[in-house]
């Protein structure tokens, strides 16, 4: 007796009181990701785990009636039930969880001992997976796991509470027993820059190339130049966020969110790069003129051009229209190493964009200041036509929208707005810096739309606008360096419309069968996104195109 | 004989006693209503307790309908339904050219983030406790 009642007396209190006072973690609601609009992309439903007290089925004869009486309600054998709580060694387990109100309801009027329900909740997505590895998706204990869900997992997550209170032999609280509640508090709702009509468009149009071509994957990215918001970032091929398949890595990686976290070399679009470093230093003009031989010698290296034509006397602005290597490695030299790095890095390759996207990197630019031992001059001239340096698609695509926002590169944002409760919270755009001059800018621009007036309408022609791009055709490198035979990336970069941008797009289609050109591959969806995007973000057409029959 | 045994009268200014087993009636009833007082207080408070139990439950279970009323809206109104509504129900389909002509009003305003995505206003009713639980915080130690 004075084991029991003097010297074991708090381990025995301890063991009593836990066999009777319960403590809850609350979750505090997870907060919505809504579209620019408000639309919700991913929102969280109440719901329920249906917990068992491991020692109210020890009795078998209970444990089979209350698993059975459960079972058409829960969806889960009785079977499985009963094996799983008979498993177990702790106290109380969750034997089926994100039960909705209905089954809750049901359950309760069953009034089983040593079952009760727990307040929950569970991630939907009511577009379902509609930019889903932008968005990402939750754990278990409702925390983000990957993409948006996990960058903004403090925001979205509120804070959680707790109740500690006595319960019953049914495991039901009583009315008068001891009570603690601390709060949870509700997550902020966040405003995405995404539009799900552009990012419906965006990944439509993404898995119709991919499927025409027979590609192995890739990217569509498009951003308003002015503010730098992201209105839709697609990748391919995807994953399924409302039932996450996480067996294997090769399941784990189509969460990755490609447009950032993988990088390639870019190609024939980043002359667009070159070609504003010597434009904006003055060394040439767009009528400047140049003689292509169909080789440029740097070093004891020859640059050919991709279709090892030799084009004679050619403008710089052919250079860009016919995508000439030899003219751009001879706009590189003309800039030389320093001044061509120099606006390589103003356009944001080789560093982050500052997106705040998880797992975005830098891609890789050898410079003779960072790698003084191996960088030689022919990697500047490689480099001048995409080539020999790595970036993400985003990176890519930002440099266009400077140039389509008047030499002004904004960094890219994905976050509009932050409902907290209460208050809201407004991201503003940010200028990451004036990469090139206003006159520059618009210069680019023309000889993009120039670009686009040398390709035939069958591939690129928006109805109603006038729009400038850059096709880009690259070799797939391999992990250990050297190129993957045969293996293209094509891309096309476009701004639209020409004369006062609103929108830059970024198509990447990787591996395609076939033709690999960028204006074969890429060009088309562009068009097809574009075309669908203009109108509905109800930017008027040119006058030309007002007419009242068919064009 | 009948003499002898009359009780005598009481006289005029004598109050009589009552009698010993009224007395302890008496006490024995106060003793019951007083220790009785408690257990009514008691089971009323219990009961209550029970009472703002089951609302809670109910304001659980209704919000939780709410939400997952809002959420069937918005999946409703999601852009793979309305396509395929427009395509089954309306015969719709993409438009296989595009016309442009110009119209003399202005542009529709920018829509506006649904209210029921907003902010919601704390609910100041759950910061702070109600009657019944400062009663009930009182009576239990």
């Amino acid at each position: 007796m004075g084991q029991l009642q003097i010297l074991d007396h708090q381990e025995y209190a301890t063991e009593a009181r836990l066999s009777h006072v319960s403590e809850d973690t609350i979750s505090g609601r997870r907060g919505a990701l809504l579209d620019r609009n408000g639309y919700p992309l991913a929102g969280s439903q109440d719901s329920f785990d249906l917990m068992v007290e491991t020692k109210a089925w020890s009795d078998s004869k209970n444990a089979t009636e209350s698993a059975a009486a459960l079972s058409p309600i829960a969806g889960v054998p009785a079977e499985q039930m009963v094996a799983s709580v008979s498993a177990s060694s702790i106290y109380e387990i969750p034997v089926e969880r994100g039960l909705s109100y209905e089954q809750a309801q049901a359950i309760r009027k069953l009034s089983l001992r040593g079952v009760r329900l727990m307040a929950s909740s569970r991630r939907v997505y009511p577009e379902g997976n509609l930019a889903a590895q932008l968005l990402g998706f939750v754990g278990q204990d409702n925390s983000g796991l990957t993409g948006l869900e996990s960058d903004l997992n403090d925001v979205l997550g509120g804070a959680k509470g707790t109740l500690t209170y006595e319960r019953d032999g049914l495991g039901n609280q009583i009315a008068v027993g001891e009570r603690q509640e601390v709060a949870a508090q509700p997550g902020a709702n966040v405003v995405l820059t995404i539009d799900r009509y552009i990012q419906r468009l965006a990944e439509t149009e993404l898995e119709k190339t991919i499927e025409k071509t027979k590609a192995t994957g890739g990217s569509v990215i498009v951003v308003q130049p002015k503010t730098g918001e992201i209105l839709a970032m697609a990748n391919s091929p995807t994953a399924d966020v409302t039932k996450p398949d996480l067996s294997d890595d090769s399941k784990l990686a189509l969460f990755r969110n490609k447009a950032v976290t993988d990088t390639y070399e870019p190609g024939s679009v980043f002359k667009l790069v070159t070609m504003a470093c010597a434009l904006d230093l003055g060394l040439v003009g767009p009528y400047t003129p140049w003689h292509d031989l169909g080789v440029f010698k740097v070093d004891n290296w020859t640059i050919r051009n991709w279709d090892y034509s030799a084009n004679g006397d050619q403008s710089v602005t052919q250079i860009l229209s016919k995508s000439l290597n030899t003219g751009a490695a001879w706009l590189s030299t003309l800039a030389g190493p320093e001044q061509f790095y120099s606006y390589v890095d103003r356009f944001g390759f080789g560093k982050s964009t500052g997106s705040g996207l998880g797992g975005e990197v830098t891609g890789q630019v050898r410079t003779p200041a960072s790698d003084p031992g191996s960088w030689r001059s022919v990697d500047m001239a490689t480099n001048s036509f995409g080539q020999g340096l790595s970036a993400t698609p985003l990176q890519v695509l930002m440099s266009a929208a400077a140039i389509a926002n008047d030499g002004v590169m904004m960094k890219p944002k994905i976050v509009k707005e932050i409902a907290y409760p209460g208050h809201i919270q407004t991201v503003a755009s940010e200028a990451a810096g004036q990469v090139i001059k206003p006159e520059t800018a618009r210069t680019l621009r023309e000889m993009m739309g120039v670009v686009v007036d040398g390709i035939s309408p069958t591939l690129l022609d928006v109805q109603g606008y006038k729009v400038g791009g850059k096709t880009g055709t690259a070799n797939l490198t391999v992990d250990g360096g050297g190129y993957k035979p045969d293996a293209y990336i094509s891309s096309f970069l476009g701004i639209a419309p020409l004369d006062n941008p609103v929108l830059a797009v970024l198509v990447k289609i990787d591996e395609p069968q076939g033709t690999p050109w960028g204006t074969v591959v890429a060009a088309p969806a562009f068009e097809h996104i574009v075309e669908g995007a203009l109108p509905y973000l109800t930017i008027p057409p040119t006058e030309t195109a007002l007419v009242s029959g068919q064009r | 004989m009948a003499a002898a045994r009359r009780q005598p009268a009481a006289g005029p200014g004598v109050l009589r006693s009552p009698a010993l087993p009224v007395v302890l009636i008496l006490a024995a009833l106060a003793i019951g209503v007083t220790a009785l007082l408690p257990l009514i207080q008691s089971s009323s408070a219990t009961s209550t307790a029970g009472d703002v139990r089951a609302l809670e439950a109910e304001r659980t279970d209704q919000r939780a309908r709410l939400r997952a009323l809002e959420l069937e809206i918005a999946q409703l109104g999601s852009l793979s339904r309305i396509e395929q509504e427009a395509a089954a129900r309306f015969k719709m389909g993409p438009p296989k050219a595009q016309n442009y002509i110009a119209v003399d009003a202005p542009a529709p305003e920018a829509r506006k983030i649904p209210s029921r995505y907003l902010a919601a206003q704390a609910d100041k009713d759950s910061d702070s406790p109600s009657l019944f639980e400062d009663i009930l915080d009182w009576l239990t130690p």
